[in-house]
């Protein structure tokens, strides 16, 4: 379903979907761009570059508390389950290396066991992507991923901007609805437009961008290389933050810890966590053996989990070239260059 | 299973045998489920306990399958969560949730000798698997069980054993030389070379510290065991078991997924991070 909006408008069609839905866009503030919420009458802005942190934390949140335990002395614990509200949120603004992540976060969450939380969250959320017409950051690589500035995959509306006007299309039936209950406010498409859209995402994906060899030559010769002495030298440099995985819009490896609130009578919650590869004690047994135990085999890990294991299991990268993990790490490990030096390639 | 995988139930600990003692204490947890939620599992597989406060950690299942009133569990001392559980009474109420993982394909194996080799703590992910076989030792050919410890004290399973060597061949081993010791004395993998278990229609299964495995399947190898006949199970840290918190991903496999029981053809193929 494509429709036309008017750029003017475009603050009504918000203030219409935060009637009935949560509303969140990308927000400056304290100099970086980031999903915030969108308060009643405040306009959004999407002529921006990409937000620092992903989308994914609208389906897989940072912090979640899965249950809470409740236990008097001597007798058994009550668990009390702790499902997501299923209040509609509606995302505006949504890159689209960001909606092909959801389709990767939707391998992980769905597939074999379903995660509820997951599940509960992503049934609810409408992305609507924004198409990129230059690139937004000058790590961006999401054509060398088999992406492109204005890949639908994993969005649910994807905006282009035109003229004075969004292109505006539907692309899944919650896309549809939150279009459809706005039709007053929409034109009908005409050649002109559609012509025009045609060209910005073709001028799009000549914009120059990093690239990366082909997935299966990469996967190749991250498997020819395991044994390279390039990932110590490659890893030299890593103190261990874990931005790249945090800030990744598909890194979905987690934590599940105990926070005790009161011990008489023992209350917490369970509670699940972003976790990160790139730390020693993801991997470390009790025992103090640990099987990826310095840096150079965590960089390993990180870069073949994306660039490797994930398409032996599900014929995809689980990286979609946003370029965060480039862009944000403090010591300018370079996640296009690593697989490049590695590989050969 | 709960609908919410990640939601336990609730189960009552019915016994506790402490099988060795020390700094790394062995202790065996018989859980019974008084208020539903038990379940079938195989051999092999795995469940998360959980006490709350505290945590979860995954623990291979020790009771064979064919057990279905209550699940032991033997579980050394060693991080947060284990040390916690070494300090439950009978009576106390742990979570649980499971089962996880893949199993031993005892199936495959009917008709075979089947040669058993642990160490420490990791006679208990093979023990369901000798339970079963025994239990059933007119499907498979000759049994034979290695198991070493530090010493005769570090032993577990011993009232099980002298139960267990009327009904297959038991060579046990301590590391060290004891007064009055009628076993091996010396390694678990030299017991193995000094045994030489034929490979001829056998089948080899190892578990127990990681450098034991190691040179288990090395030696199982000289013996012209190929790789197709020797199985292990291996562990890793785990918090999910649902195949998604990627703490125990060895290459392409989620280790509580596709694992934890390989046979050394299918683990070589995978990066040695475990």
């Amino acid at each position: 379903m494509d429709t036309i909006l008017k750029k003017e408008r475009l603050g009504e069609w918000v203030a219409q979907i935060g009637s009935r839905a949560r509303v969140f866009a990308p927000a400056y503030a304290d100099g970086i761009w980031n999903f915030s919420p969108v308060a009643a009458g405040v306009s959004i802005e999407l002529d921006h570059g990409n937000t620092v942190r992903p989308a994914k934390g609208f389906v897989f949140p940072q912090r979640e508390v899965l249950y809470r335990f409740r236990q008097e002395s001597g007798k058994a614990p009550e668990l009390t389950e702790t499902l997501p509200d299923t209040t509609p949120t509606v995302v505006f603004g949504v890159r689209p290396c960001d909606g092909r992540a959801m389709v990767r976060n939707d391998k992980v969450f769905t597939c074999g066991f379903k995660d509820p939380y997951y599940s509960a969250r992503r049934d609810q959320v409408v992305f609507v992507g924004l198409a990129c017409n230059m690139p937004p950051s000058q790590n961006c690589f999401c054509l060398s991923m088999g992406g492109s500035p204005h890949s639908e995959d994993g969005l649910d509306v994807l905006m282009t901007e035109l003229d004075g006007r969004y292109h505006v299309k539907a692309i899944t039936p919650k896309g549809k609805a939150i279009v459809e209950s706005g039709a007053a406010l929409f034109d009908k498409m005409q050649v002109p437009d559609g012509n025009a859209v045609a060209k910005v995402h073709a001028d799009a994906d000549k914009c120059p961008q990093r690239s990366l060899a082909a997935m299966e030559k990469i996967a190749a010769g991250l498997k020819e290389h395991f044994e390279s002495p390039k990932w110590d030298e490659l890893a030299r440099a890593c103190i261990g933050c874990g931005a790249c995985t945090y800030l990744c819009p598909s890194c979905h490896c987690f934590d599940i810890n105990d926070e005790i609130t009161g011990n008489t009578p023992l209350t917490g919650e369970r509670v699940r966590t972003w976790d990160n590869c790139q730390f020693p004690d993801f991997t470390m047994h009790s025992s103090g053996h640990n099987p990826r135990h310095d840096t150079g085999a965590r960089l390993r890990q990180r870069v073949s989990h994306k660039l490797l294991y994930f398409v032996e299991n599900h014929n995809m990268q689980q990286c979609t070239g946003c370029g965060r993990c480039i862009s944000h790490c403090p010591v300018g490990i370079d996640i296009v260059r690593v697989a490049t030096e590695v590989t050969g390639q | 299973m709960n609908a919410n995988v990640y939601l336990p139930a609730l189960a009552r600990i019915a016994g506790i045998e402490e099988e060795t003692r020390g700094a790394r204490a062995i202790k065996t947890f018989r859980v019974e489920f008084p208020e539903g939620g038990n379940f079938d599992h195989a051999c092999g597989q795995c469940a998360m306990l959980s006490l709350f406060g505290k945590g979860e950690v995954m623990i291979s299942i020790a009771s064979a399958p064919a057990v279905k009133d209550y699940k032991q569990f033997s579980i050394m001392k060693s991080g947060r969560v284990t040390t916690a559980l070494h300090d439950l009474k009978v009576g106390d109420i742990i979570g649980i949730r499971g089962p996880y993982g893949n199993q031993f394909p005892l199936e495959q194996w009917k008709g075979r000798d089947l040669i058993f080799v642990g160490g420490g703590v990791g006679l208990a992910p093979i023990w369901p698997v000798i339970q079963t076989a025994v239990a059933n030792a007119e499907d498979y050919g000759k049994i034979t069980v290695f198991y070493g410890a530090r010493s005769s004290r570090d032993i577990m399973y011993k009232a099980d054993f002298e139960d267990l060597a009327r009904k297959a061949i038991v060579q046990l081993s301590v590391d060290a030389a004891e007064d009055g010791w009628q076993g091996y004395t010396g390694f678990v993998p030299a017991n193995l070379m000094d045994k030489a278990p034929s490979p001829n229609n056998a089948i080899a299964i190892t578990c127990g510290p990681p450098i034991m495995i190691k040179f288990v399947i090395q030696n199982l190898q000289k013996l012209g065991f190929t790789d197709e006949q020797i199985y292990t199970t291996i562990e890793n840290k785990m918090k999910c078991g649902v195949g998604k918190c990627g703490r125990c991903n060895v290459g392409k496999d989620y280790v509580c997924v596709k694992g934890p029981v390989y046979s050394w053809a299918e683990l070589k193929t995978l990066p040695q991070e475990y």
